[in-house]
């Protein structure tokens, strides 16, 4: 290929902006919180999108195929930033959810999981469960939440995540396991125990 | 009943077996005092959303289940987690209202256009 894009390529690339661009760039925003380092990721995704659009056989939607190509380029961000950084947050392994639990171990009843009435697939077309998720993500301390989105949303297998922001696997769990019980108790509170989460 | 030193089931659980006759309480104290206590168990739950749990934890996790339907909401909340949370990034745009500038859309069109492939 010679240098410069083709006038195909550049208005189908300015489409991708103008349809997904918002998405990736909110997406990105969750990830990194940096508005100039979302927006650098933005833009290497959409030149990662030209460059290797034969490979995308439409086997996906066009949104899935950048979302996808967006999460390989966070986590090239997070290896670099990994290597450069301790990625064990101690502060946050204090065990502030033992109010949940009564002295002897067990849960304590008023204050245990309550019943999720909705069922994920409705959710996911809720507008207002995604903001709630939004929010809930974004009170998880930094490195938590970065963690926690490598392996759940990214879908990045643990021991690369470990790999990746050089981590020991029993640091990933209490970090996972920090994560998951602050935004399970945040969802609940702000979404399922609300009129809109519990009557979807 | 409460002076007791363990207590995994206090009245109106909805647990499959709660103490409501001599024979299940019993049990809920036999299962309480061999299976993990919930703080553990919750911890050990999260665990085996990334590694598999050895066959005779599973086992002690189905007893536990049985006495507290509390560690078992909370596994499915897990599941439920993780599957939802694979769905946001395509819809990030729906979670906020982050503005996406028409200087930064742009930006991002001329620099790729600028950009030799």
């Amino acid at each position: 290929m010679g240098s410069g894009m083709s006038a195909t390529d550049l208005q189908r690339a300015s489409r991708w902006v103008d349809d997904h661009g918002e998405c990736l760039y909110r997406y990105a925003l969750v990830r990194v919180r940096k508005p100039e380092v979302a927006e650098d990721l933005v833009q290497e995704t959409f030149l990662a999108a030209v460059r290797g659009y034969e490979k995308f056989g439409g086997r996906s939607s066009e949104r899935s195929w950048l979302v996808g190509i967006l999460k390989n380029k966070i986590v090239d961000h997070f290896r670099k930033v990994g290597r450069e950084t301790s990625f064990t947050d101690m502060e946050f392994l204090s065990d502030e959810f033992s109010e949940k639990f009564v002295p002897m171990g067990f849960w304590n009843h008023n204050l245990g999981p309550h019943e999720w009435k909705a069922e994920p697939d409705e959710v996911v077309h809720r507008a207002e469960f995604w903001q709630v998720m939004r929010d809930c993500l974004l009170k998880l301390p930094e490195k938590i939440r970065a963690v926690f989105a490598m392996r759940e949303m990214d879908g990045v297998p643990s021991k690369e995540v470990c790999a990746i922001l050089s981590i020991s696997d029993s640091n990933l769990w209490v970090m996972l396991h920090r994560a998951r019980m602050a935004l399970r108790e945040c969802l609940e509170m702000n979404w399922f125990d609300t009129p809109a989460g519990g009557t979807a | 009943m409460p002076e007791e030193p363990y207590n995994p089931s206090p009245i109106g659980n909805p647990s499959f077996l709660a103490r409501r006759n001599w024979w299940q309480t019993t049990l809920v104290k036999f299962i309480g005092k061999h299976t993990p206590k919930c703080t553990e168990m919750v911890r050990i739950l999260s665990q085996s959303m990334d590694e598999p749990m050895p066959l005779m934890m599973r086992i002690k996790k189905r007893l536990h289940f049985l006495i507290c339907c509390w560690c078992q909401r909370y596994e499915e909340q897990l599941r439920y987690m993780r599957q939802t949370a694979r769905h946001f990034p395509e819809h990030a745009d729906e979670a906020s209202d982050v503005p996406f500038s028409t200087e930064m859309r742009e930006r991002i069109k001329r620099k790729l256009a600028e950009t030799p492939r």
